[in-house]
């Protein structure tokens, strides 16, 4: 040999860090956005099914999130009985019957609503302005507003009042027997119809994913043998295939998040009051977080697939 | 009981009793299919035993998990027939790496200091700028051989290092894993020429269809065992 190689020393803590960092920089970051770069036609349908994917489970979210809303909103209302009452009914008679209702230990609480007021409601709900418009009498009767304290008495409050004299016979009530369970019903067949078409896409874009990180690992293969054989840590080996997964589903997410954003707000600007009653509770906020969560997702996703495929493919 | 590796109903290596002194040059010879590889394979913790403890350097190879392994790695180097050289980078690039992906703590300057000391070590110095495609395949070897020594392990490896090179480089790189165990590094190679284990009177194991058939220590000449059979 023609000379003896001595193990150097090692450099101060802050320099050491500065070390560390821009060999982990250049053989982590660096070295997988080259291969990646390098090797994106491969990737492009892992990208693109990945990009349907978080598109979908986006919108599929907001529209969870405004069922959700109106679920809530619609617990709220079932449990709350408008009794209409007669417009010819006297004083006398409503009062009396407010005080029947509120002496009911089932009963919260009771509102009264003029005509005057229930026309005002009204002229603010989408659609039923034209109708208002298209007569000249007030059509829409007083009523007492019944917060009942469990969803299950509106019934046997409805029994209580109906016949009352002061109540209109003709429509006294809005109560809807089994309405409030066709909602729940419709709401959990969509659940369960959007989770399962989302756990399908889902191991669709995980497969397509993982099999071009696969590609990847044997396009690398020498570089990946030559670091295994001399030593270089596990998470050194696969650290470049996870940011390339990473970067994959990271750029997937914030093409879908862009969409997914430009779309709600679009939504939001043209369907203006009416969007609010069809998607409750979705506002621009809403839909800047839905974009956020839909990139972070991404991310994961194509970390969480990379990783699958290196514990498959990349075994020491 | 020895080491035994196998596939299947397939039995690589038996019963394998063998230890290895620091600073020795041992060669492991035998036909193909012998079982060389294999028991390489095994010290590299590449594969694990079916049955039998492997050690290095004090460490339990066939029992060492995966997260392990790395370890292990760094305290043996390895030598392959077809030099196994990443034709991206240069030669003291290709040194250079095998530093820095196992220890990033190691700054550019420091890798290339040691990684030129290493080339010049095998006698190419002035090289250092040359990419693989560049260099003979004598010249290729011995960045492989600087590259398996840069980090000073124990134990060097060589798989038929001189299986692709002609006579007079072969010797050249049979003196240089000779300098390398002179510096205190243990040097195991398996190989199939002849004429190399003869003049170099060294240690020579012989395996036959996976056992370990002779024991020949260094200094002494005999016939190969494994002749016979080949």
């Amino acid at each position: 040999m023609g000379s003896v190689v001595i193990k150097g020393r090692f450099p101060g803590r802050r320099r050491l860090l500065v070390v560390v960092m821009r060999n982990a920089g250049r053989y982590l970051f660096q070295g997988a956005l080259r291969n990646w770069l390098r090797n994106l036609g491969g990737t492009a349908p892992a990208l693109g099914s990945m990009t349907l994917l978080l598109l979908l489970s986006g919108l599929v979210g907001m529209s969870g999130f405004a069922m959700r809303n109106l679920a809530v909103s619609e617990a709220h209302d079932a449990s709350l009985l408008h009794v209409y009452l007669r417009d010819d009914a006297a004083d006398d008679q409503i009062t009396a019957l407010r005080a029947r209702i509120e002496a009911d230990h089932r009963v919260a609480s009771v509102g009264y609503t003029t005509k005057a007021e229930a026309l005002a409601r009204a002229q603010r709900r989408p659609g039923l302005p034209e109708l208002v418009d298209a007569t000249d009498s007030n059509p829409f009767p007083a009523s007492l507003d019944v917060q009942v304290k469990q969803v299950s008495d509106v019934g046997a409050i409805d029994a209580l009042v109906r016949d009352d004299p002061a109540v209109d016979p003709g429509y006294p009530t809005s109560y809807d027997r089994g309405a409030y369970q066709r909602i729940q019903q419709v709401m959990l067949g969509a659940a369960i119809a959007g989770a399962a078409f989302l756990l399908l896409l889902g191991f669709v874009a995980v497969t397509v994913t993982a099999n071009s990180i696969r590609s990847a690992i044997h396009a690398r293969r020498d570089e990946v043998t030559i670091m295994q054989l001399v030593g270089a840590p596990r998470w050194m080996v696969r650290g470049p295939f996870v940011i390339e997964g990473a970067l994959t589903g990271g750029l997937a997410g914030l093409l879908a998040g862009i969409v997914t954003l430009l779309i709600s707000l679009a939504l939001i600007a043209a369907g203006a009051g009416s969007f609010a009653q069809v998607a409750p509770g979705v506002t621009v906020e809403v839909a800047v977080v839905a974009a956020l969560l839909v990139f972070a997702v991404g991310i994961a996703l194509g970390s969480g697939s990379s990783l699958f495929s290196l514990r498959r493919h990349l075994e020491s | 009981m020895g080491v035994t590796r196998s596939y299947g109903s397939r039995v690589a290596v038996e019963d394998i009793h063998l230890g290895l002194d620091p600073g020795e040059l041992v060669f492991l010879v035998g036909p193909s299919g012998a079982g060389k590889t294999t028991l390489l394979k095994l010290i590299n913790r590449e594969i694990r035993p079916t049955c039998g403890e492997v050690w290095v350097d004090g460490m339990p190879a066939h029992e060492l998990s995966a997260a392990k392994v790395a370890e292990l790695r760094r305290r043996v180097g390895v030598v392959f027939q077809d030099y196994k050289l990443l034709p991206r980078l240069t030669a003291l690039e290709n040194v250079a790496f095998a530093l820095q992906v196992t220890d990033l703590r190691i700054s550019d300057e420091e890798a290339r200091d040691r990684g030129l000391d290493a080339l010049e070590a095998v006698g190419l110095g002035d090289r250092g700028d040359a990419f693989p495609h560049q260099l003979s395949g004598g010249q290729q070897q011995r960045v492989a051989v600087a590259r398996a020594v840069v980090s000073q392990p124990p134990l060097l490896i060589a798989d038929e290092p001189t299986g692709n090179l002609d006579v007079e480089t072969a010797w050249q790189i049979t003196d240089l894993l000779e300098d390398i165990a002179n510096f205190g590094t243990t040097v195991l190679v398996a190989t199939h020429n002849v004429e190399i284990v003869k003049r170099m009177q060294r240690r020579v194991l012989t395996l036959v269809d996976g056992r370990l058939v002779r024991d020949q220590p260094a200094g002494r000449v005999g016939r190969l065992a494994w002749a016979a059979w080949s």
